[in-house]
């Protein structure tokens, strides 16, 4: 296990790190046979593109997982996760770069609570795009 | 066709997974997570956890079978092919670990419309095999309605 941010020295407006990653085709087929999410959407590009999408897209909780693992690779402890609550507002492609992250927006000492917004981008034809946004994260600092 | 709004509060039949060690694997490799608390249940021993962790959205795979099940009850209207994933919240109580037995009761807790959108927003309590609360899960789908829509 890594460090763990201390609550006393975390801050309103405190940037958690970035999770970035190339989503590859290979990674979507095998987060459909992981989850059990087996939409066409995710694996067949004609039927994507039947329904105006120019190819596969990827889950939205795959995009959920990695705001997450940005989340608990933050705070250094799986279990400090207390809830999440994310919002899915635009897709994502094959060979995009998929970027997680989050700000501090709250800090209760007393109770150890943390709250971050969180967010997950793409970049697209020179335009960030948010994949995930208005989305929250609660963590617990012992 | 709209929803039918008169199912909002009903119950649909409970839904158990077994937390097995394979699945906890592949899970946690389709997500990119590599640490070795998902991996390793010494290392996740020595971290002070019970048994192997799940991945914290592990339990999606449970949520995919309720979205399944929901979308096939014939008196909703739910057109599944053309619902997209709006809103995904989770509530942890404590880590899911390898070697737990979980049952999810969903039930519909709203059903809104927005213009041509409509909100399917399920609720789920996940608990384990003693009974105790584990993780609550809430689905938000939009459906783009049978007629006229956007694909």
């Amino acid at each position: 296990m890594k460090t763990r941010p201390r609550i006393e020295d975390v801050r309103v407006g405190d940037a958690i790190p970035t999770l970035s990653k190339v989503v590859r085709r290979g990674e979507v087929k095998a987060y459909a046979d992981a989850s059990g999410d087996q939409n066409p959407l995710h694996q067949d590009d004609a039927f994507a593109q039947s329904v105006g999408f120019p190819g596969i897209i990827a889950h939205g909780m795959f995009t959920m997982a990695r705001v997450v693992k940005a989340v608990t690779d933050w705070a250094g402890d799986p279990a400090a996760l207390v809830a999440i609550d994310v919002q899915f507002r635009a897709v994502v492609f094959m060979d995009e770069t998929l970027e997680a992250g989050g700000e501090v927006t709250a800090v209760d000492p007393e109770s150890r609570r943390v709250t971050l917004s969180v967010w997950a981008a793409v970049e697209r034809d020179g335009k960030r795009v948010l994949a995930v946004k208005n989305s929250t994260a609660d963590v617990r600092l012992d | 066709m709209p929803l039918n709004q008169a199912l909002v509060g009903k119950e649909y039949p409970p839904l158990s997974m077994e937390v097995d060690r394979d699945s906890v694997e592949r899970f946690a490799d389709a997500i990119g997570e590599h640490g070795a608390v998902f991996h390793d249940a010494a290392a996740a021993q020595a971290a002070g956890f019970p048994e192997q962790l799940a991945p914290p959205t592990f339990p999606t795979r449970m949520q995919i079978a309720v979205s399944a099940a929901i979308a096939g009850d014939p008196d909703l209207g739910l057109d599944y092919t053309r619902v997209v994933h709006g809103e995904q919240a989770y509530e942890w109580l404590r880590p899911v670990c390898v070697g737990d037995l979980l049952t999810a009761t969903p039930r519909i807790a709203e059903i809104r419309g927005r213009g041509p959108l409509e909100f399917l927003v399920v609720e789920s309590e996940i608990r384990d095999a003693a009974g105790e609360l584990v993780v609550r899960a809430r689905t938000t789908l939009l459906s783009r309605g049978t007629t006229g829509g956007e694909a």
